[in-house]
């Protein structure tokens, strides 16, 4: 059972609050559920998209930030584009990627070193080289048994011509300067 | 006096239309009915099973009272009466003048078929190559261009849709009667000539013009010009100005000398601009500079076309206009979100699936897919397609999509014999009518009807088999995937295309929608005194609403009339019949008609003529032509007055045509119209062409007919059409809202009220109501409505009084009151409105009664307006809705509730934004535009739990505030939430004492409110005659809405109290005293409660005005003591033997 009591001291620090932006965001939603049959990825989640809006009109913290599931948005857009509101739900998964990464980062470890290195390969070749995007990874997540895991899917990837193996290089740096313009423009934090 | 009549303009003849217009001239003034398609009915024409015992019922909206001023047969086939001028394919073009004087020009489109002269037989559509899908049928089968509208309208004329005729003529050679008249075609009768002495630019002139479907003449000189324009009428001349011998300015000099009205159009390639402006001096309208292009020129044909059209246009003198123009739908195949329509056959929208289950639609009734003809065994609804979708601008509910997706479903059960799967996927179920609730919970336990609380976007087709796959979520957040053979999508409402044109010409407003907008606490009146509107115009509307709030725009509408000074028209005068007339005689005279191709015309006459005149009573046997024309009517009139008949029997078609005219003969000849009767031979005809042995079959049946119809003349008896007189005032029960504007209706009207209130003031539950959800201060109108009454000389009002008791009958009411002093006064009426009210529910659930922290709305709202409540002081605030009602025994939605929380909601968001506001609800029952609230509510942060009645919301005090806990579904646990405050919505009782309802005669239905008539055609009448109710002793409602039904109730009682004499109808049930047995079978039987039994005589009385002449009670009545005038058993076995024996 959740006690809601524990919540008020939320709403006293509204203003203080990242979580009210993303509010603000779905505060129309009308739980009728379109989100989840429409998420690709709903079936991976532990709480489904529409019980996600539904903590944060709650502003159940807690519960938000021990699910995964907005980490397992793929950013496909389909439920933006299919919400009866209109709400900007993919952006709302974003900001709230954004608030764990800032309030829990022991918490979804695994999940900001995804995000950083994916986009560090980005970085150096303007696209993903999945072998090496899963080598840095690997390497950061100091876990040897974490490669096992994905040894099963990683060779029938190979198998198929999915993944090109190629060795980690610095690339060409031809993106540097715009993601360096990104960093400065950034809010400092 | 004739001129004095006052007139109203109904636009729209759906069933609003149709409502309106029959409450405008049942209280006696004129109507003028427009629709802008060939046929009545609006879209009800499509639908052929209406909530809740799937039949039509429109007939029931006929009048009652004075019933033979009336057609009395079904209303989907056609409207006739006395007092409306129904024109079809009309629209009005443009509205002058302003309150009490408007002057609208109406446009007809010429359906290029004569009515007079088309007789259905549907030659024309044998031959027409054009083939266009069915609007009639939703697109699913395919008509010509030339078509019935409707299949069973009457007079069932040909119509040619203008938009895809190629105007090959092949139908007008093959046309009987020469009905079909393609050269009507408004631009044919545009004649343009085109002079020049060029003929090439003559004739490419001649072929441009003609392409645009003007008729075209070419002159080569001016005198020939001249002699053209005096043979012929011509709209515009095309006038080149140099020409050999006469120049175009002498032809246009001389032209215009003669005809001055004719337009001229100068064209000049040579001659200088002076010598073109010169022949504008003389008339010319314009000139252009030749070469011209044909972007320039037909634009300014156009122009001046228009201008012929508009002087074409009818003007119509009206005193008020009421706009019943209906709703159009979404389309979802042009918003984002499609759901496979028109790409996945299998998905159809909510009016073509009632066009597939009805029997004139394209599968004959049967529920199969009209794609491939399997039988569908499992079959969806899609709730909210194009409604509460603000991806597709739709911020509203659309009203009635939730109830025909239910009546649809339990449709497919029925003609399944319940094997049928049938899913409803919903957002909210809104059954917030009187007994919807009920008829969803019987559609889910009863019928199997699933509900399903999911929005699904996407449909997939299975392959091969024409299935539909669907994915969703459950409540509890399971994600199913469902194979369907059929999906029906419940689309929303949109403005009626044309909506905003007209808005435009009436001058009033449209909403941010675009539809239609009424004043504040009105669902009629606009901000043009004079134009009202009724019907779906303001948003979409089921069936009762539509008819409530169309009587309620004919109130407003006569009321509009009356203002202006003119005059109901004077009560028709009594027939008397003479002594004489019964004693005489019969001298029959019989008229039959043969025109077009009727089978009489192949017959022996003399043969026929002959057998008649074995009887002899019928003096003269005469065959005419054309009786329904202008002209065969004087013929036959002539006749009457030569052979001076005492009865007439008439062979022709469309009887129902004959009504007024009869009367009108009556009064030129003397001849009683009840003593003629009118066979219709038409029928047979048709019926049996194109058979081999047709035409001698016909003929024989047709002699049959006019044999059948000679007999029961023969017996008719002299009607005396009886009359009863009527006091002229009404009696209101209650003083609030309803029962003080159905009184200013009344005595705006001009005939006198009494009002009764019980309590010491007026005002009733708007005394503790300070705002409604739009901001509209409920102060001001309690204010105003109060001074209204009490400056109205024509209303008496009679506070702290109390109904004793009452007796009588429509016309004459006599009740008798008490006063606090205990006073004792009868009052005489001839009509009596129950405005009796309602109340909040009285509860002790939910802790009610336990804490001061735990109110109900009502006691919240008092303690804001005493300001004993600092919203300040509040953080956490729970709203539990239905806490009252939606439950046996109280099992009913109270329609208000939803919005007074939002309302409150909205209030306390405003006043403190820190207030966390949770509302608990079972289904937000914000429909209509009041969505948009909820919407905002919402994005205030107003924080929506849904429960169901099996797992209610709990409240707890123990501690110093209460503690709510409820079961998130969502979250698929339990919360628990502190409260300061807990506001319950206890829901809407009636304050309908049984005693005082069937003091008058009334009753009352399980939850205690009035019980109508009939709960779709006839909302504010009981079924006995000159009682009605308006307001919550109706049913739970907006101000707005009681309004309405006041409205709706007062138009009513004046349709009573507006005449000296109440007439009865003429065919009506008479008792035989002498031979009844007082066995009472026929006051059980009698559906419209017009018997009682006299206990101090001890006879069956019959009320007139309440029989409708049905016939139950001669039929259940053992002794043959129950007689129906006009149908007298040895007149009846006559006719029998007559139809059975030559």
């Amino acid at each position: 059972m959740e006690n809601l009591t524990q919540n008020e001291t939320l709403h006293d620090e509204r203003s203080c609050d990242p979580l009210v932006t993303v509010q603000k965001m779905v505060n129309s939603c009308l739980q009728c559920g379109t989100c989840t049959g429409s998420c690709p990825n709903a079936f991976a989640m532990d709480k489904t998209p529409r019980q996600l809006w539904h903590l944060v009109h709650l502003g159940y913290t807690d519960e938000i930030f021990i699910s995964r599931t907005f980490t397992l948005c793929s950013t496909c857009y389909t439920c933006t584009l299919r919400c009866p509101r209109g709400l900007p739900l993919t952006e709302a998964m974003s900001a709230l990627k954004q608030i764990a990464a800032k309030e829990n980062p022991k918490f979804y470890r695994r999940s900001i070193l995804f995000y950083k290195n994916f986009i560090e390969s980005v970085r150096r070749h303007g696209r993903v080289r999945e072998a090496e995007f899963m080598t840095l990874y690997f390497a950061e997540l100091k876990n040897p048994l974490v490669p096992f895991q994905f040894a099963h899917l990683g060779i029938k990837l190979m198998l198929k011509k999915k993944i090109s193996v190629r060795f980690p290089s610095r690339g060409n740096h031809q993106l540097e300067s715009v993601f360096r313009k990104v960093e400065e423009m950034e809010p400092k934090s | 006096m004739e001129e004095n009549i006052g007139t109203a303009l109904v636009v729209g003849a759906g069933i609003s239309g149709i409502r309106s217009a029959l409450d405008l001239a049942e209280s006696g003034h004129r109507v003028i009915l427009v629709d802008r398609a060939p046929h009545i009915g609006g879209i009800l024409s499509q639908l052929d099973y209406q909530f809740p015992n799937d039949r039509c019922g429109m007939c029931k909206m006929l009048p009652m009272i004075n019933r033979d001023s009336s057609s009395q047969y079904c209303l989907r086939k056609g409207l006739f009466h006395e007092n409306i001028e129904l024109l079809l394919s009309t629209e009005p073009v443009s509205v002058q003048g302003e309150a009490g004087h408007y002057r609208v020009a109406l446009r007809k489109k010429s359906s290029l078929v004569s009515e007079d002269l088309c007789i259905g037989c549907g030659e024309c559509i044998k031959v027409c190559p054009v083939e266009v899908p069915d609007i009639f049928n939703a697109g699913f089968t395919a008509r010509k261009a030339i078509y019935l509208p409707v299949p069973h309208r009457i007079p069932n004329t040909f119509v040619v849709d203008t938009d895809s005729c190629t105007m090959c003529g092949a139908c007008e050679p093959v046309c009987p009667t020469g009905a079909i008249r393609l050269s009507e075609r408004e631009h044919r009768q545009f004649r343009i000539l085109v002079v020049d002495d060029e003929l090439i630019v003559r004739d490419s002139l001649k072929e441009l013009l003609e392409d645009e479907g003007y008729s075209v003449d070419m002159a080569e000189s001016g005198a020939v010009a001249l002699e053209r324009l005096s043979g012929q009428k011509y709209n515009l001349m095309l006038l080149d100005i140099k020409m050999p011998g006469m120049d175009g300015v002498t032809v246009l000099r001389k032209a215009k000398e003669e005809f001055p009205d004719l337009t001229v159009l100068m064209m000049t390639a040579y001659a200088t601009v002076e010598t073109a402006v010169e022949a504008m001096k003389i008339g010319a309208i314009d000139y252009l500079l030749k070469p011209f292009e044909t972007d320039l020129l037909i634009p300014k044909i156009m122009g001046i076309y228009n201008e012929f059209e508009a002087a074409r246009a009818r003007f119509v003198d009206v005193e008020a206009i009421v706009l019943c123009c209906g709703t159009g739908f979404f389309n979802p195949a042009d918003g984002k979100d499609t759901c496979g329509y028109h790409t996945l056959p299998n998905v159809i929208t909510g009016i073509e699936f009632e066009r597939i289950v009805s029997g004139t639609g394209p599968c004959g009734g049967q529920l199969v897919r009209p794609s491939d003809g399997k039988r569908i065994e499992k079959i969806a609804w899609f709730q909210c397609v194009g409604s509460r979708d603000l991806q597709n601008n739709a911020d509203f509910c659309s009203n009635i999509c939730c109830m025909y997706a239910i009546k649809e479903a339990l449709l497919a059960k029925s003609s399944t014999n319940g094997e049928a799967e049938t899913v409803i996927f919903y957002m909210d179920m809104r059954t917030f009518g009187k007994s919807f609730q009920r008829y969803r919970d019987k559609a889910q336990d009863e019928y199997g009807v699933r509900f399903e609380n999911a929005r699904i976007h996407s449909v997939v087709p299975e392959d091969g088999t024409g299935n539909l796959l669907v994915r969703y979520v459950d409540t509890c957040g399971k994600i199913h995937e469902e194979c369907f053979g059929m999906i029906v999508l419940a689309t929303g409402q949109r403005p009626v295309k044309g909506t905003a044109e007209l808005a435009g010409i009436t001058g009033i407003s449209l909403n941010p929608w675009g539809f239609a907008e009424t004043a504040p606490f009105s669902l009629t009146e606009t901000a043009r005194p004079g134009i009202v509107i009724g019907g779906s115009f303001s948003g979409q509307k089921d069936i009762s609403e539509s008819v409530i709030q169309a009587s309620a725009a004919a109130a407003c509408a006569s009321g509009a009339i009356l203002a202006s000074g003119k005059s109901p028209m004077p009560e028709s005068l009594q027939e008397t019949v003479s002594p004489e007339l019964l004693r005489e005689p019969s001298r029959i005279l019989a008229v039959v008609c043969t025109c077009g191709k009727s089978i009489l015309a192949y017959t022996d006459k003399n043969m026929l003529s002959e057998k008649f005149k074995t009887d002899p009573e019928v003096k003269n046997v005469i065959f005419s032509e054309r009786i329904c024309t202008a002209g065969g009517w004087d013929e036959l009139v002539g006749h009457v007055r030569k052979y001076k008949p005492n009865r007439l029997l008439i062979g022709a078609c469309l009887p129902y045509m004959y009504g007024r005219k009869l009367k009108e003969l009556e009064k030129e000849t003397g001849l009683a119209a009840s003593l003629t009767e009118i066979v219709d031979i038409r029928t047979p005809e048709l019926r049996f062409s194109g058979e081999n042995t047709g035409e001698n079959q016909a003929a024989v049946v047709i002699e049959h007919l006019l044999g059948m119809g000679l007999v029961k003349l023969k017996h008719a008896k002299p009607s005396t059409a009886p009359s009863l007189p009527v006091t002229r005032n009404c009696l209101v029960v209650g003083g609030g809202i309803a029962g003080m504007r159905a009184a200013l209706a009344i005595a705006d009207s001009g005939y006198r009220v009494d009002l009764i209130e019980r309590s010491e003031c007026l005002g009733g539950n708007l005394r503790w109501i300070t705002e409604t959800i739009e901001g509209f201060s409920t102060q001001t109108l309690l204010n105003d409505t109060i001074q209204r009454i009490e400056k109205n000389p024509k209303i008496e009002v009679h506070k702290n009084t109390n109904v004793l008791a009452s007796f009588g009958e429509a016309g004459l009411f006599m009740t008798t009151v008490e006063n606090s002093e205990k006073e004792v006064q009868t009052i005489e009426h001839g009509a009596i409105i129950l405005a009796t009210g309602g109340k909040e529910t009285e509860i002790t659930a939910y802790g009610h009664g336990t804490s001061e922290a735990i109110v109900t709305q009502k006691e919240f709202e008092q303690r804001i307006t005493a300001r004993s409540l600092d919203p300040s002081t509040l953080s956490s605030v729970v709203m539990i809705q239905c806490a009252g009602t939606r439950e046996e025994p109280k099992n009913y939605c109270s329609r208000i509730c939803c919005t007074v929380s939002i309302k409150q909601a909205l209030f306390l968001k405003k006043q403190n934004p820190e207030i966390a506001v949770y509302v608990i609800y079972r289904d937000m029952m914000t429909y209509g535009f009041t969505e948009t609230f909820y919407t905002q509510a919402r994005k205030a942060g107003v924080i929506f739990i849904r429960y169901t009645k099996d797992r209610k919301p709990e409240v707890m005090v123990s501690g110093p505030v209460p503690k709510v806990k409820c079961f998130e579904p969502t979250l698929g646990e339990d919360v628990e939430i502190t409260a300061d405050l807990v506001i319950l919505a206890a829901g809407v009782i009636p304050e309908l004492p049984a005693g005082l309802a069937s003091a008058f005669g009334a009753s009352c239905d399980t939850d205690g409110f009035f019980l109508e008539a009939e709960s779709k055609w006839r909302p504010v009448d009981s079924i006995k005659e000159g009682v009605f109710a308006c307001g919550l002793a109706l049913s739970p409602r907006t101000i707005a809405e009681s309004v309405a039904t006041a409205e709706a109730a007062a138009q009513h009682a004046i349709r009573i109290i507006s005449r000296n004499r109440l007439p009865f109808g003429k065919v009506t049930a008479i008792v035989r005293h002498s031979l009844c047995s007082l066995c009472r079978q026929c006051i059980e039987a009698c559906p419209y409660g017009a018997r009682i039994l006299d206990t101090e005589n001890e006879q069956i009385l019959v009320n007139s005005v309440m029989c409708q002449g049905c016939g139950i009670c001669a039929s259940v009545c053992p002794n043959k003591a129950s007689v129906i005038e006009g149908f007298s058993t040895r007149q009846i076995l006559e006719v029998i033997d007559a139809a059975i024996c030559i």
